[in-house]
């Protein structure tokens, strides 16, 4: 009974972090009707501006909230970056195209940025050598929150993380966030109105690119800030992470109905726990084919998702 | 006129209507098109026109009431289905496959059903021996559909045939609509008028008994649109068709058009001759609201 | 061969001439290059990925439905293949030289292979019956994947560790015959009503639908054809490398693959086989180039495959954003390859979409 406890704390905390990342997915979705295959690798690219940064920092003040604020910031902030010239470089060409080339185009970034990093390149500028890609092998990655057992229950039967707490807190205020941005503000107003036409929105006087770019950069920040998270609890980072992060968080995204944000966070929810119980109690190699075995399913029976609108072509 | 015995309604709608969430996209729509029939359909936009050639032709099923082609209910049928008991259909904005020539648009809609495998004549001389190779013959063609590629990838006599049948008949069908010389250019690159025809050349290649044209006279000019007018019935005796057409241009339906059924919001307000339909002061007001009646005739634009 | 003997044929020698003309040159060829053993390898190499491209490129390119799963068909036809050849290792069919019987079980082989991934492509053809685009991308993904952690965790497929000691029995020949066929098989569907219907299908699905094509049976064949060649593929990538591990049928082999036909142009057979046999050459040339050259850029070699990865994915954006429709778009290098290959399929002009 504790074990079945235990795991859907699991579960929903390896859930929340799905559903951050899921959220990036389901926004770009939701303006561009792109499914941004490079998403989760942009996730990586944060980690490793976090751990560059964590390093820098030194190990006494990368743990102080200040540090550990700093690692967010420039995480986010670059990734942010990173968002906006993959949009502006790589998608704003093509919106006009053809979906299928975005998609190819989505894969081609994906597998870049992956297997880029997997390099190592080292520039010598004199004596100091600066890391320009950082090579396949895994790298530890520092306890910028320490791990501390926020609630035991029993005799150690049942363990919550400070770090699951904290992911979820972190979780639920960006999700109610993103909510109210997209249906309280202004540039949420616009957002929807590039989602349903994004040619119209703009003979609107909408400015589009401007509005799909903000769209980008959010939702790269936050999967910066999500790939951080994931860090923390796997206290690893590796160039191929965001692969199997990203994928995953796609399918909790389709899973909840892409483009729909509460649907998002349910739909990694439930994958979280799904993951959780097949590993609990057969074997972690399994892991990976949970998630497909699920989408799969789930697109057998209802593709629009839980709660996404089937939408039938217009003849 | 013949009596219903000699000729049976090729395309028969009861009573079919159409709800989409709470929005009623039509109500009660009836028709009946028999071989030689000239119909139109006609209405204001949103009007349910174009619904309802999605009801007929199986993209949307019907709510409820019924349709018939060549006799048989195909209510859930699928399009291709339906297209292949002799009802075809142009679209409103033309969906021709743009990358392919002129003359493969054509081909791709004469499409051979695969030729049985053992032919029927056989098949019933084996019957009529009692023979249990029959029952296997009949078991072979059901499933020949499924694996009929041989034919293809060994070139069989049959195929090679069926191949110069095809693309003889797609250029005979060019040639009728008046696109020959256009053969081997990209469909995307025609003009638009000549895009239009090409859509009726291609529905035409499936052999159909019904013909359903929707705004076939859409962006074509003055002149273009009196020449369809005379292919349009020129088509109706040559491939014996029943046809019905879906037309803004006021001038050109009343010019064609045996009997108009008038749409608005999704019901039938009007059904009679262009005469008729033209003096119905509902059918007035769905076009003009309170303007003067005589206009809705005149309205050529 | 004069029209007028073409003519005295039976049909189905006339549509096997090609056929039995490739048989006679590869046997030449077989004779001349058999003993070159590296030539061999790499041979095999280029034309597995020939094979794999060109089965691709009937799914992606004429059907226009996205599969990025192709190493996942690959890998049923190389597991099936190989268990079954382990399986009859020791079996000699009587009254037949051994290097015959061995052939001859190959053959059985490659068929078990091809047949088990076409049955596997039918059931992940199933549901592009509902999924359009980027989501049958997914699923093709996903089934990909299903199938390497399913390998790994079987025991009788040797596990994470591989299966090893398939027999050996592939040789130039039976790869490039396979080659020949499936290029063959790919020319002839492309040239008959069956292609065109999967062109139409690909140009527009609710129009082809209308005018009589039956969209899902066709897809779900065309699904079926490619998985089929896909398995030839693994079936006798397994039966020339020592060791088949599930490392072997990633992602990243899926994604090559799709390389190759983006790069080719979707649509274009010749473009997918120019395509294979350039990003197959190219890789192992520079790696063997740097071997040669010894001393320090001997460590370059090992840098060539870490190295593909990434430029294979700036090679698609780059494409993307350039040269969408690839090479040669969706035409036929028809000036380099006879006319006897195939009947000319559609005349199709100008950029993919």
């Amino acid at each position: 009974m504790s074990d079945f406890v235990q795991h859907i704390i699991n579960g929903l905390a390896s859930g929340t972090i799905y559903a951050l990342v899921a959220l990036g997915y389901t926004m770009v979705y939701g303006v561009l009707k792109l499914i941004n295959f490079a998403h989760g690798d942009v996730m990586m690219v944060g980690v490793y501006l976090g751990y560059g940064t964590a390093f820098q920092l030194g190990r006494g003040s990368q743990s102080s909230f200040l540090g550990v604020l700093l690692i967010f910031l420039v995480a986010m902030a670059g990734c942010a970056l990173l968002g906006f010239v993959i949009e502006r470089f790589a998608y704003r060409p093509l919106r006009e195209k053809p979906r299928l080339t975005a998609l190819i185009t989505a894969i081609g970034i994906s597998f870049a940025l992956s297997y880029g990093f997997q390099l190592d390149w080292v520039a010598h500028l004199g004596s100091a050598s600066v890391t320009l890609l950082p090579g396949a092998a895994p790298r530890a990655f520092p306890e910028i929150i320490k791990p501390t057992e926020w609630l035991v229950f029993g005799d150690r039967d049942v363990v919550v993380w400070n770090w699951q707490v904290i992911s979820l807190g972190i979780a639920v205020a960006l999700m109610v966030g993103l909510q109210l941005l997209v249906f309280k503000t202004r540039f949420g107003s616009a957002m929807r109105a590039v989602s349903f036409d994004h040619r119209t929105a703009a003979l609107m006087g909408i400015p589009t690119d401007r509005v799909i770019a903000t769209t980008f950069m959010l939702g790269s920040a936050l999967a910066a800030g999500a790939g951080l998270l994931y860090a923390i609890k796997d206290t690893a980072v590796q160039p191929l992470m965001g692969t199997y992060v990203g994928l995953k968080a796609f399918v909790a995204a389709v899973i909840g109905g892409i483009g729909h944000v509460p649907g998002a966070v349910v739909g990694a929810l439930l994958l979280g726990l799904c993951e959780e119980f097949v590993v609990g109690y057969t074997s972690s190699s399994w892991r990976d084919a949970v998630a497909f075995g699920f989408l799969i399913a789930v697109l057998l029976v209802r593709p629009e998702g839980l709660f996404g609108r089937a939408v039938a072509e217009k003849v | 006129m013949t009596p219903a015995t000699v000729n049976p309604p090729l395309l028969e709608v009861r009573a079919a209507s159409i709800q989409f969430g709470g929005l009623k996209a039509l109500t009660g729509f009836n028709l009946e098109i028999r071989q030689g029939d000239l119909k139109g359909l006609i209405g204001p936009n949103g009007a349910g026109k174009t619904t309802a050639f999605n009801v007929l032709t199986g993209v949307y099923r019907p709510t409820s009431g019924d349709v018939f082609v060549a006799g048989q209910r195909v209510n859930g049928k699928l399009p291709h289905q339906i297209n292949r008991l002799g009802l075809a259909r142009t679209f409103q904005n033309i969906r021709l496959f743009k990358q392919l020539s002129a003359v493969d648009n054509v081909k791709v809609a004469c499409l051979a059903d695969s030729r049985p495998l053992v032919s029927a004549e056989r098949v019933a001389a084996l019957r009529r021996r009692g023979s249990a190779l029959a029952r296997l013959g009949q078991m072979l063609d059901a499933t020949n559909n499924y694996y009929d590629w041989w034919r293809a990838l060994l070139l069989t006599p049959g195929f090679l045939r069926e191949e110069e049948a095809v693309t003889r008949r797609a250029d005979e069908l060019l040639e009728v609509m008046g696109l020959a010389h256009r053969r081997d250019e990209e469909a995307a690159s025609l003009p638009y008028g000549e895009q239009r025809r090409l859509e009726i050349a291609r529905a035409l290649g499936t052999r159909p008994r019904v013909l359903l044209l929707d705004e076939p006279a859409a962006g074509m000019n003055t002149r273009e649109k009196s020449d369809l007018m005379v292919l349009i019935r020129k088509l109706r005796d040559q491939f014996s068709l029943g046809l019905l057409v879906i037309e803004h241009d006021m001038k050109l339906v009343m010019g064609i058009c045996e009997q108009i059924t008038v749409l608005d919001h999704g019901e039938t307000i009007a059904y009679g001759t262009p005469e008729a339909v033209r003096a119905d002061p509902k059918v007035v007001e769905a076009y003009l609201g309170e303007a003067q009646p005589a206009a809705a005739a005149g309205a050529s634009r | 061969m004069g029209a007028a003997s073409a003519k005295t044929m039976p049909y189905w020698a006339r549509g096997l001439a090609p056929l039995l003309g490739a048989l006679a040159v590869l046997a030449m060829l077989q004779w001349i290059f058999g003993p070159m053993h590296f030539f061999v390898y790499l041979s095999s190499l280029v034309g597995v990925n020939v094979i794999l491209a060109v089965s691709l490129n009937v799914v992606n390119g004429m059907t226009g439905q996205f599969s990025i799963g192709h190493a996942g068909f690959m890998a049923v036809g190389a597991y099936l293949s190989g268990l079954f050849s382990l399986a009859v290792k020791e079996l000699n069919i009587r009254g037949l030289p051994a290097t015959l019987s061995d052939q001859l079980l190959l053959l059985a082989a490659i068929g078990v292979g091809g047949v088990a991934a076409a049955a596997c492509g039918f059931l992940v053809g199933l549901p592009s019956l509902r999924l359009k685009g980027d989501y049958l991308a997914i699923v093709t993904l996903g089934f990909g994947e299903i199938i390497r952690v399913v390998v790994q965790n079987t025991e009788t497929l040797g596990g994470a560790l591989g299966l090893s000691g398939i027999p050996q029995r592939s040789s130039f020949y039976m790869v490039w015959l396979w080659v020949f066929v499936t290029v063959l098989v790919a020319r002839r569907i492309a040239g008959s009503s069956h292609g065109r219907s999967l062109w139409a299908i690909r140009e527009d699905e609710v129009a082809a639908e209308a005018m009589g094509v039956d969209t899902t049976g066709y897809k779900v064949r065309s699904f079926v054809v490619s998985s089929f060649f896909a398995g030839v593929a693994g079936a006798l990538f397994a039966h020339f490398v020592p060791i088949i591990n599930p490392g072997s049928f990633t992602f990243v082999k899926s994604m090559e693959v799709v390389v190759m036909v983006v790069a080719g142009g979707l649509g274009s057979t010749t473009g997918a086989i120019v395509a294979a046999v350039c990003l197959t050459l190219l890789p192992e040339g520079m790696r063997s180039l740097f071997l040669r050259l010894g001393g320090e850029d001997a460590s370059l070699a090992q840098k060539v495959d870490q190295i593909r990865m990434p430029i294979y994915g700036l090679l698609l954006v780059l494409l993307m954003l350039v040269r969408p429709q690839g090479l040669f778009g969706t035409r036929e290098a028809w000036d380099v390859l006879p006319k006897w290959l195939s009947r000319r399929g559609p005349a199709l002009k100008g950029p993919v979409a």
